[in-house]
């Protein structure tokens, strides 16, 4: 018995006694029903609202692959007699770009092993590398020299500078609209990444960036050390600000 | 999911129970409004005002206690001076000189516990009641308490509802805005039968009480508290007479805040052991069963929160500032982007908000019930201020009673 009970305190008088009554055993179990309810209706909100990202993104994706076959088919049209008028169109970075820092959100609120956020992932990535070859083509028949960039990340866990390296490439993707950023996770089973990965001799030590068909450099490079590896940048028209969200799904 | 947000979840499930459960007690038995009716008989009253240096507001709450709307020759006050050393003798001595309801007495400074017990020991009364020297009563609260007790003749003890006096400062309002959800869950703890706290200001207690379980102890500095906790474990029915409004000054700087709320806290954490055999025990009703669990579970899971987010929030600061020393990035102040795809709609999130609308309903409904009129600026306080204070009156009050130090009064 405490100290503080001065009066039998386990002698009570019955008729006071404050026994819990059925209707109060009740009162608790409807509450914690209520509550539980209140909590699954959350649950199901907030996976509707993840289910129309992950809708509006591939709606996105489907409206990019229409565009960039129509560029392609453009491009086989018109071959090399009008570079000025293909260089007028063919440009899907903005799309692209949008797409990634979606991807990147999505991917940061649902998780990088979620079977939606990979199928768009997948669907993602064969939209850049198909931008990016197309681009290829264009810079051979055009004598134009686009400046590219490949980034092969990982986020398994095993690439500690991995979110960094895409903090800056957001940054300058940003920071220069024609600079062409094409991030890749390296760990996607996608047959035609894999490829690329082989042809660009990609090792899996990570982030590995393949700057303008270069070999690829690893490791970490800050902002400056970018603009060391990339000299043409102090040439590019840079925007005027940059906008402040969104990453290269590289985090 | 880490383990530190699983914690939050189970905090707000918490959090979230509570506050479902007390509003199905509201919508179960609604708070009767206040009526004209007086009461059959008017029993005799003491009203014990222990003071402590209490010379500037002394003469306005006995003055508001002889403004109340009950027989003079029915009602006395005792000033119960305990050991004051600025003007309070003076100013206690020319009012009993004013008033013959007033009595003044004065002893060595013991405690307010001690000023208590002399005061009842003083009194004949058949109702026994306190009203701390820094609250004043509305003229009908005596006879709002009174009826009440003749509602019920089982009742051993009220307590009134109350508001705070004049919040001007922001840290005033959000007092006002704390005390207002506190008239909501007292009320709402009286249909549980399971009120915690006879507060200093008006309570009153029927003579027998005293006689039953003994007077006053110091428990800690929280006497009003242990007092409640003690009659609970003798079966001594406790009620609240909302319609009987009584006004308190509140601290005015948060130093004093955060002293006045550790020593409840603390109280609260050093009642709790000496009455953990009424925690969980269902002879004590919803008392033992909610209100005692509930108190000391949200006493952990506010400072749980707190630190949780403090953690989250100086990882999340401090992995900004040294992406940027090593990305060289500069920083970027643009605003964020207005789109619905970047709503951070989480979980935790969803559950935070719901749990606030909740809060909010009750405090709408404490206003309701004390019929009181906050407003915005009360509740921009109350949500600026509250969540960055209280875990540091928390922190403080878990930290002296694992010392077991003596939490201070002034």
């Amino acid at each position: 018995m405490a100290r503080a009970c001065r009066v039998g305190c386990h002698a009570l008088d019955p008729g006071l006694v404050a026994i819990t009554s059925m209707k109060d055993w009740r009162k608790y179990v409807l509450a914690f029903a209520i509550t539980a309810a209140i909590f699954g209706t959350a649950f199901y909100i907030v996976g509707r609202l993840d289910a129309s990202r992950i809708a509006e993104i591939r709606a996105a994706q489907d409206a990019l692959s229409i565009d960039l076959l129509s560029s392609e088919t453009q491009f086989e049209l018109l071959g090399n007699l009008n570079c000025s008028m293909i260089a007028e169109h063919p440009v899907l970075t903005d799309e692209l770009n949008t797409l990634a820092e979606q991807l990147s959100f999505t991917e940061s609120k649902v998780g990088s092993d979620s079977a939606d956020v990979i199928s768009l992932k997948k669907q993602y990535s064969l939209l850049e590398i198909k931008d990016y070859l197309l681009m290829q083509q264009i810079s051979q028949k055009c004598g134009t020299k686009p400046v590219s960039i490949l980034y092969f990340y990982s986020n398994a866990g095993d690439c500690a500078d991995c979110s960094r390296a895409g903090d800056v490439l957001t940054y300058l993707r940003q920071t220069y609209p024609d600079l062409r950023v094409y991030s890749f996770d390296y760990n996607l089973n996608l047959s035609a990444l894999q490829t690329l990965i082989s042809l660009n001799k990609v090792k899996d030590t990570l982030p590995a960036l393949v700057i303008s068909n270069k070999p690829p450099v690893y490791g970490f490079k800050s902002l400056n050390d970018m603009q060391t590896l990339i000299p043409e940048l102090k040439l590019m028209a840079s925007s005027t600000s940059a906008t402040s969200t969104g990453g290269t799904s590289a985090k | 999911m880490d383990i530190g947000t699983l914690g939050v979840y189970v905090c707000l499930f918490a959090a979230l129970y509570f506050e479902v459960f007390l509003l199905i007690s509201f919508f179960e038995n609604r708070p009767a409004l206040k009526t004209s009716a007086l009461p059959k008989r008017f029993p005799t009253v003491s009203i014990v005002v222990p003071s402590f240096n209490e010379e500037r507001t002394l003469a306005q709450t006995i003055r508001s206690l002889m403004a109340l709307d009950y027989p003079k020759e029915k009602l006395n006050v005792i000033i119960v001076d305990d050991g004051s050393t600025d003007n309070t003798r003076n100013i206690a001595d020319a009012l009993a000189a004013e008033h013959s309801q007033v009595e003044y007495l004065y002893k060595e400074n013991g405690g307010k516990y001690t000023a208590l017990n002399l005061g009842i020991q003083a009194s004949h009364a058949e109702l026994v009641g306190c009203l701390d020297a820094d609250s004043f009563t509305s003229p009908d609260a005596l006879i709002e308490v009174v009826k009440r007790f003749e509602e019920d003749p089982s009742v051993m003890a009220i307590m009134p509802a109350m508001k705070v006096y004049r919040p001007k400062s922001m840290l005033e309002r959000m007092q006002a805005v704390e005390y207002t959800f506190g008239v909501f869950y007292k009320k709402m703890f009286d249909n549980l039968a399971a009120l915690n706290v006879l507060p200093g200001p008006f309570s009153l207690y029927k003579r027998e009480v005293f006689e039953k379980i003994g007077p006053f102890h110091h428990a800690h500095n929280t006497e009003d508290m242990e007092i409640a906790f003690r009659m609970h474990a003798n079966g001594l029915k406790i009620v609240n007479a909302h319609t009987a409004t009584v006004y308190t000054t509140v601290p005015k700087t948060v130093r004093a805040l955060l002293r006045q709320r550790t020593r409840w806290s603390q109280g609260f954490l050093e009642n709790s052991r000496d009455y953990k055999y009424m925690y969980f025990n269902p002879r004590y009703g919803n008392f033992g069963l909610l209100v005692l669990p509930f108190g000391l579970f949200a006493f952990f899971a506010g400072l749980y929160s707190a630190f949780y987010a403090l953690y989250t929030l100086t990882s999340l600061v401090l992995t900004h500032v040294l992406d940027m020393q090593a990305t060289k990035i500069p920083l970027n102040l643009a605003m964020p982007r207005l789109d619905w795809f970047y709503v951070d709609g989480g979980m935790m999130l969803v559950t935070t908000l719901i749990v606030l609308c909740f809060t909010l309903t009750a405090i709408a409904l404490g206003n309701h019930i004390a019929q009181n009129k906050l407003g915005a600026l009360s509740f921009l306080s109350y949500f600026a201020l509250f969540g960055f204070i209280a875990p540091i009156w928390l922190a403080r009050a878990a930290w002296g009673a694992m010392r077991s130090t003596p939490a201070s009064w002034r």
